[in-house]
């Protein structure tokens, strides 16, 4: 990009203050999930002292926290929770938002209406009531319990909403003109076009669900089906909370979605590359 | 700009529409409805159906439980609502954490968006991958490791406030009620900065690099660029990242609330949502619970509203 | 053709729910049928132990303890998740589908009993079976799941009474003696003080967080006053005597003995070894004696203290059992399973892995049972000599019962930390929660 006006030396200046305050940024980011890794190898008598390193590296935490809770069982839990809540959101939400952008139908500021407004429907509104149906549904305690009413978001539509909505109507028009059907446009045309957003909104919608607590909390009590964040808590009570071993916890459950990510962005990053159709 | 695709359509219809059967015209009809479906039927069900339950368990007084009769209170519930302080209070600290927050969901990310927008690609990456990193940590780690961090003894942040001489006495974060909300704000801060940076990057790729180069070509300088194009060019995310912090800070906040200070001391870190969770999970108290529900619906909702006009007067897509 | 791919994804979808599905019915017909096939009465026990990790072993090895010598009855455990337990029990209970067993928490005994049909222990084991298990059993502990009737409809399991903890080093360090006797609340202060001077931490009554009214309910008891008036319609919060044991301790906290703290804060400067002393539930003690010793300080511990002049009064925390199935088969497996945890083998188990009291005071003394464990955790004697004081933790009555305790927690806590008139912020507690009572 040509820079025409601007002289070198006032570029290098504002780099140089530009690159500092994103390296503060970044401490401020990332120091607490050092504290809590460094933590998680830290003996007992050490864990409460102030000491950027642990003298040594105990494994201890990390063993006991494995034998505590079966953090396999739990990973494989959450990651069926959050891969089919995800999915499913993504795809209702593809559907909604295509539709919404598309075609101008009786009632579809209405229903854009609806989606925006669950944002004002506190979860903790809802669960005593939803609770009650997937019971009575026969879902009680089961990780499909915790999927059913999470199938479609609204925050997925909303976003995806002006991905649709600035994707050029020429190119629909002139797929139109090749008798493209409707799902046709959307799955050829439209989908290859916006797959970084569709991807960087899954990934979002994934960690989301990683992480979710309270709902799983209240569905599932069959400790075979219990997710992360519910072993997660079990290092917590009123009582007592046991730092070591939760803090070892915390770094095994953050591994996967970790992993996931630092995969997951190279592919984002390759469909932002590739972005610039029109 | 969609009107034009729109008013195309009938057109095309209309040049079909001969050899189309009746069947194939009501399909077409019906096919963004199809599309819609799925996604309206579930929201319908899972939160407008209990939402309507809760319309109705807000005049009546009832402890949730099964056995018990529900009373018919008429606006009981709310007058107690509006006669108390602990009310007028949670709406105070939600107003206090919209504000707070909005620094850590709309203006850094927006800033970090664009200062790592034309950075080379690797550093581009670096970084937004650092900022996104507490995102992805549990939340319920996160309350501990920050608990952790601003102990007024035994943590780190005290304990460099207190050996550089800043303070004399360890600031009580969480438990000082000029202090909490702040620190409470910091946390869910932190997690926020990278999901809304992810969010202000995608929107800049949605941005056709040709428009700078135009501006390049017309003598642009930088600064300048960002004013005139990035900006109105990003106004969407803009918007998105504005309405769902005002409406989802309250939810934001609460987990961090729950697990750090449960409202307290006295109520100080309190939020709308916290208060309910207190009526109903707490107290048991489903009428409180749900007029409670019903008033902040609606004055969300009365937000919303003013939101989606702006939203459609100032939005601008790029088409 | 047309709709070919939308249709694919519409079924993929619904395939996925519906496997998920067959998954969770297969897992359903699994446990109800997982008797392996001897015909042993299947019941479920609905617990928090199970959902604490520290506690989760002892949990299980009290159920599996069972199970190895049960022929006729198979327990399976199901975790409890605190903040949710009491909704999920009514959901559940509305929906027909109890657990069969429920851990409960002691102040709810009147709710428990006015709610839910629960079956007297009495009925259930006969009354001569009953009064046979009961025998040993710490007197003051026996009537606390006692209803109005007289009959016990829930049997008192995990408790603990509240303690003064405290760390001989730092009293060394303050120029303490820390062998000499901590009996009141002005020793208390005195002590408090000292620490302070020497630019340690005084005292911490943890009491501000949920659910721990009950702390807040042994000060005001310990004082003379009460929270209630006799027959449960008054409330009494304007009391002098509860009104005079906020007010000591408001000032406790304004003269700098005692801190002002999170619950959790407190606990976590006491555990690093530098907050001096600890009033608080003795379920942490087993954490607490880890601490001191990888942290390298002596622990030590007191009675509950007493304000001047007048003799402590300390009340439970924790939880009973009781019968939540209304299948008399069940109902008598429940009572079989009941019958062994609250036996001296349960109580060896509960006490020596979870920290929690014998409700049966005399396992301690004997070889089979507590007698060595007890050797080693001399601060047991304290916490049993405390149940020949005991009052019971009250729960409020009525629909806002709960309400009404949170409305105290959060009035003591704003008294306690703020330089408010406690009389005055009572007063308006006392109307406030009089509306609420039924």
């Amino acid at each position: 990009m040509a820079e025409l006006t601007i002289s070198k030396r006032q570029i290098h200046w504002q780099n140089g203050l530009k690159h500092l305050l994103l390296i503060l940024l970044c401490v401020f980011a990332i120091f607490p999930i050092y504290w809590m890794v460094i933590s998680s190898f830290k003996g007992q008598t050490e864990i409460f002292n102030n000491s950027l390193l642990p003298s040594s590296f105990s494994a201890d935490n990390y063993a006991y926290a494995l034998e505590q809770v079966d953090i396999l069982g739990m990973t494989v839990n959450t990651f069926f929770m959050a891969i089919s809540q995800a999915v499913l959101q993504l795809a209702t939400a593809i559907m909604a938002a295509y539709a919404l952008t598309r075609w101008k139908f009786p009632g579809s500021r209405v229903i854009y209406t609806l989606f925006a407004l669950t944002w004002l429907v506190p979860i903790q509104a809802t669960m005593i009531p939803n609770y009650t149906t997937l019971v009575n549904m026969g879902f009680r305690d089961s990780i499909v319990g915790v999927i059913i009413p999470n199938m479609a978001s609204a925050f997925a539509i909303l976003s995806l909403y002006p991905a649709f909505k600035s994707f050029p109507k020429a190119l629909i028009e002139a797929g139109m003109m090749d008798k493209m059907s409707a799902p046709g446009v959307l799955f050829k045309l439209i989908l290859p076009n916006i797959k970084s957003s569709v991807v960087s909104l899954g990934i979002l919608l994934f960690i989301n669900s990683w992480n979710e607590y309270f709902w799983p909390a209240m569905i599932v009590s069959d400790q075979g089906q219990a997710t992360l964040q519910i072993g997660l808590r079990s290092f917590m009570s009123a009582e007592l909370t046991s730092w070591g071993p939760l803090m070892a916890a915390a770094v095994l459950a953050s591994l996967p979605i970790l992993i996931l990510y630092l995969l997951l962005q190279k592919q984002v990053i390759q469909s932002f590359v590739k972005w610039g159709i029109k | 700009m969609s009107e034009i695709a729109l008013s195309a359509l009938p057109d095309l219809s209309g040049v079909a529409v001969r050899q189309q059967s009746a069947a194939k015209r009501i399909l077409k009809r019906l096919t963004p409805f199809l599309f819609v479906a799925p996604a309206l039927i579930l929201v319908l069900f899972w939160v407008y159906r209990p939402l309507v339950q809760t319309f109705g368990l807000s005049i009546q007084m009832w402890n949730m439980n099964p056995n018990v009769e529900p009373v018919n209170v008429g606006l009981q519930n709310f007058q107690y609502i509006f006669t108390h302080p602990d009310f007028f209070q949670a709406v105070w600290n939600t107003f206090l954490y919209i504000l707070l927050m909005l620094p850590f969901s709309v203006i850094l990310p927006m800033a970090i968006a664009i200062a790592t927008n034309r950075l080379s690609s690797r550093a581009k990456n670096i970084y937004r991958a650092i900022f996104f990193l507490p995102m992805i940590m549990p939340p319920v780690a996160c309350s501990a490791v920050w608990r952790w961090l601003m102990h007024p003894i035994n943590g780190l942040f005290n304990h460099l406030l207190t050996s550089m001489g800043v303070v004399e006495e360890g600031v009580r974060f969480l438990s000082d009620e000029n202090w909490v909300l702040l620190s409470i704000v910091l946390i869910a801060g932190w997690k926020m900065i990278g999901f809304s940076t992810l969010m202000f990057s995608a929107g800049l790729t949605g941005i056709d690099p040709s428009y700078y180069e135009a501006a390049s070509v017309d003598g642009h300088k930088k600064w300048r660029q960002t004013l005139t194009i990035t900006l109105p060019l990003l106004s969407p995310t803009i918007m998105l990242m504005l309405m769902m912090s005002v409406l989802m800070t309250a939810q934001w906040t609460f987990a961090y609330i729950d697990v750090l200070t449960q409202g307290g001391p006295a109520g100080a870190s309190t939020n709308v949502y916290y208060l309910l969770w207190t009526y109903g999970f707490k107290n048991f108290n489903s009428g409180l619970s749900s007029a409670a529900a019903v008033v902040f619906f609606i004055g969300f909702g009365i937000l919303a509203l003013i939101f989606t006009r702006i939203n459609r007067k100032v939005a601008f897509y790029d088409n | 053709m047309k709709k070919r791919k939308l249709v694919a994804l519409l079924a993929a979808a619904a395939m996925f729910v519906t496997m998920g599905t067959g998954c969770m019915t297969t897992k359903a017909t699994d446990s109800a049928g997982s008797g392996d096939g001897d015909g042993k009465t299947e019941i479920t026990f609905y617990t928090y132990n199970l959902s604490i990790a520290s506690q989760k072993e002892a949990a299980q090895k009290l159920i599996d303890d069972f199970n190895a010598q049960s022929d006729t009855v198979h327990v399976t455990g199901v975790a409890a998740d605190v903040m949710t337990m009491q909704t999920k029990i009514q959901s559940d209970y509305a929906a027909g589908q109890t657990f069969d067993v429920v851990q409960c928490a002691l102040n709810q005994v009147g709710y428990y009993v006015d709610n839910y049909k629960l079956p007297a222990f009495e009925d259930v084991a006969g009354q001569a079976a009953f009064d046979e298990h009961m025998e040993g059993f710490a007197e003051n502990a026996k009537t606390l799941g006692q209803y109005r009737d007289g009959k016990t409809y829930v049997l008192p399991y995990t408790f603990s009474t509240p303690m003064l903890y405290y760390n001989a080093d730092l009293f060394r360090d303050a120029g303490l003696d820390p062998d000499a006797p901590i009996e009141t609340w002005d020793d208390v202060k005195e002590c408090g003080l000292a620490l302070k001077a020497a630019g340690h931490e005084g005292v911490q009554i943890t009491a501000t967080g949920d659910g721990y009214d009950w702390l807040i309910q042994a000060m005001i008891y310990s004082n003379g006053g009460d929270v209630m008036n006799e027959d449960h319609t008054e409330v009494t919060f304007t009391d002098p005597n509860t009104v005079g044991a906020i007010s000591m301790w408001q000032d406790l906290v304004k003269s700098g003995a005692h801190t002002n703290y999170t619950d959790t804060e407190a606990q976590e400067a006491f555990l690093a070894g530098n907050q001096g002393m600890l009033v608080t539930t003795a379920a942490l003690e087993s954490g607490l004696i880890s601490a001191a010793e990888s942290g390298g300080w002596e622990l030590k511990a007191a009675p509950f203290p007493s304000f001047e002049g007048k003799e402590s009064v300390p009340t439970n925390s924790g939880s009973g059992l009781c019968i939540m199935s209304s299948d008399p088969e069940k109902q008598a497996a429940a009572w079989e399973f009941i019958k062994y945890v609250t036996s001296a083998e349960g109580y060896t188990t509960i006490t020596s892995m979870m920290g929690y009291l014998p409700l049966r005071p005399d396992i301690v003394n004997d070889e089979r049972y507590l007698k060595s464990w007890a050797e080693e955790h001399p601060f047991v004697h304290t916490n049993l000599a405390q149940l020949e004081r005991l009052h019971r933790w009250e729960g409020f009555p009525g629909m806002n019962g709960g309400q009404i305790g949170t409305l105290l927690n959060q009035t003591v806590t704003k008294c306690i930390f703020t330089d408010c008139d406690v009389a005055s912020e009572m007063q308006t507690a006392q109307s406030q929660a009089q509306d609420l009572m039924p």
